[in-house]
């Protein structure tokens, strides 16, 4: 068993400050890599060490995996934590750690490339028994091969690029006179996109749940699940908020899917942290959608109600050493929900919105944890991801947890960027919210709640127009002092000119 | 002394009646108001009006006279207009507002395309420059039917929020 004592962070933002925090308390030393752009970011001031990388644009720095190994080469870190997205599911940079005797944070490259490869990962989850989503197991390499598959299974289906990914050469088929030109669209997109045509065909689900289980396995042959996460609240097929447990489920429908997620980890030998994802209907019945063999964004709920904290159990199961719990040891206590905060316009198809912030005022209080990396008078840079920060309340039960996430954001400021908090604040407030009657197709089946356009009085805006006068008239103070007293002096501004004069 | 301001569609004419202090009894169009004022110098206001308590914080926009107040959860923009911003409207002959004919950048992020050149005509609706940021393009359309005055950056250049990019006459 290597004990790990230095761990090089291949990331960048809210996730390596998360995973530091974790070194910290287990005194294994943290070193930060930054591009050209990160010079500033939180991550490189909480690090021990830190070194630069390369460019803004991420494919010459955060995804130079010849680059990162060699600082972790010459810094003589043991380990290497991915975090996620970047190079957390890149099967090769795995193995080159490995080459170069640096223990990866993760599962086995060949365990990537297994799940990583949709078809393959199908194929597997139906060898060990799992659900999947009933559709073809072999890529389909020509239009009449296509067009069969899909009078077979019955319309409507989703046709998805074997090696695709982030939506691209993905289409969705509803009616019989479509059939030709979307299998087309899709073929050739698949083209562009990922240099190969083959497709696969699945049964179109309408607006499913969105239900993934946490798993853990260790090197001794040992895979648990850590219960599940409802992920429905999605925007352009990216999550906005979490929350576990799920309103949908059912003790006898948990023991069920986390059989089978402990199943498909086990039938490839899985180890460290990893998710299943699953679509489940309104009928409850559950389909296998794929495998995130990586931490997850949304890990914190399963933090919060299990008590367990997963980057440590990342490092341990790395180490060697077998979990010390067992299922039955397992349970969920309470409800946490999570609320991501992205730098965006809500109001304006939730387009990003960097910038620089200006003041800063995280929420405190019972339940409450933030993992974020923005700070007063910190840029957040337009090449990488919008979000901001992650927000995560735990409590005794739903309906309290959703009280208390109102209250943590309406105490959350953010000055000088649009931020996603008043959007998730309504979520708070929308029935099908607080019912837990919801699904994927929530945002669009609230959008007019959810963007109702905000009733603000008179009296409000006047205290608006009130504020940008004596700003104003108190810019034009400063610039000329000579002038009338100008009635804008407070007792602030006061005491600070009094100090300063004092100072003489 | 009294200024306009405009918040949306809405110009206020606002003065200050009385002052002691922080407290300030302050006129709103035709409304007067008694408030306890406090603010520093990052911009941050506490009112107390009416036994309510107000929160908001200013920031200073780029260009001068615009500042983005942000209250609970919501952003608004405001913009002064003093005699010399009432004077430049009246010697134009024009109500127009330098935000009406121009496109300016909500975001920080890099031009990626410009489908005119200076000169040529537009119709209001019409994308006139695609901004990328955060892994995504945003499209900015014509705000209203003219002629493209000015182009002031290219394709591929980085630009700051609430940078001038094109001005339509």
């Amino acid at each position: 068993m290597k004990k790990i004592k230095k761990i090089l962070i291949a990331n960048r933002g809210e996730i390596a400050i998360r995973i530091m925090r974790t070194c910290r308390e287990m005194g294994i030393s943290t070193v930060a890599v930054f591009s050209d752009a990160d010079r500033t970011s939180m991550h490189v001031r909480y690090a021990d060490e830190a070194y630069n990388i390369g460019p803004a644009a991420s494919v010459v720095s955060y995804l130079k995996l010849d680059k990162i190994i060699e600082v972790a080469v010459n810094c003589q870190a043991d380990a290497i934590h991915p975090g996620y997205g970047f190079l957390s599911e890149n099967s090769e940079f795995a193995r080159k750690c490995a080459e170069n005797g640096i223990i990866f944070i993760g599962p086995t490259p060949e365990v990537i490339d297994q799940m990583g490869d949709k078809i393959k990962a199908r194929l597997t989850m139906i060898a060990a028994g799992v659900p999947v989503v009933p559709g073809t197991t072999e890529s389909i390499k020509t239009e009449k091969e296509a067009i069969d598959t899909i009078r077979e299974i019955g319309l409507p289906v989703m046709v998805k690029a074997s090696a695709g990914g982030g939506g691209k050469g993905m289409r969705l088929i509803t009616n019989e006179k479509d059939i030709l030109s979307l299998v087309r669209s899709a073929r050739s997109e698949a083209l562009s996109s990922f240099g190969n045509d083959s497709v696969y065909i699945e049964k179109y689900i309408s607006s499913p749940h969105h239900i993934e289980f946490q798993i853990l396995g260790d090197q001794h042959g040992n895979v648990l699940h850590l219960f599940e996460r409802e992920c429905s609240v999605q925007r352009r097929h990216q999550k906005m908020l979490e929350e576990t447990p799920s309103p949908l489920m059912t003790p006898e429908l948990r023991l069920k899917m986390g059989a089978y997620a402990v199943e498909a980890a086990r039938a490839v030998n899985y180890t460290g942290a990893g998710t299943i994802e699953f679509l489940v209907d309104n009928n409850l019945n559950f389909y296998f959608l794929e495998m995130n063999t990586r931490l997850q964004v949304e890990h914190p709920i399963t933090e919060r109600v299990t008590g367990i904290d997963l980057v440590k159990q990342q490092i341990l199961v790395a180490e060697g050493h077998p979990l010390s719990f067992t299922q039955d040891q397992l349970k969920q206590t309470g409800h946490a929900i999570e609320c991501r905060i992205y730098a965006e316009d809500s109001d304006n198809n939730f387009m990003p919105n960097p910038g620089k912030i200006y003041n800063i005022t995280e929420p405190l209080g019972f339940g409450v944890r933030t993992d974020g990396y923005v700070y007063e008078g910190y840029e957040i840079p337009i090449h990488y991801d919008s979000m901001i920060s992650k927000l995560i309340v735990w409590a005794e039960n739903r309906t309290e947890a959703i009280e208390r996430m109102k209250r943590a954001l309406y105490e959350y400021k953010i000055t000088g960027v649009k931020t996603s908090i008043k959007f998730l604040a309504r979520i708070m407030d929308t029935p099908d919210f607080r019912s837990g009657n919801y699904d994927t197709n929530f945002i669009e089946k609230n959008k007019d709640i959810l963007h109702a356009p905000l009733k603000s009085t008179e009296d409000f805006e006047d205290m608006l127009i009130i504020a940008t006068y004596i700003e104003y008239l108190d810019q034009l103070n400063i610039n000329q002092t000579s002038k009338v007293m100008y009635p804008a002096k407070n007792r602030w501004k006061k005491y600070t000119y009094q100090k300063n004069f004092e100072r003489l | 002394m009294s200024f306009e301001i405009k918040l949306d569609k809405r110009i206020a004419t606002v003065e200050i009646l009385k002052q002691f202090e922080n407290l300030l009894e302050i006129k709103v169009d035709e409304k007067i108001y008694q408030v306890d004022l406090m603010h520093n110098d990052e911009g941050i206001f506490s009112i107390l009006a009416n036994g309510r308590s107000y929160n908001i914080e200013l920031v200073p926009q780029t260009k001068p006279k615009h500042y983005t107040a942000y209250t609970l959860h919501d952003s608004y923009d405001l913009e002064v207009i003093d005699a010399e911003a009432r004077y430049l409207r009246n010697r134009t002959g024009t109500t127009l507002l330098l935000s009406e004919n121009t496109i300016v950048t909500p975001m920080p992020g890099k031009v990626v395309k410009i489908p005119f050149s200076v000169g040529d005509v537009v119709k209001k609706g019409e994308t006139i420059i695609t901004i990328s940021a955060m892994k995504m393009e945003s499209e900015y359309k014509a705000p209203m039917d003219g002629i493209i005055a000015f182009i002031h950056v290219k394709e591929g250049s980085l630009v700051e929020a609430n940078q001038i990019l094109i001005v339509i006459e």
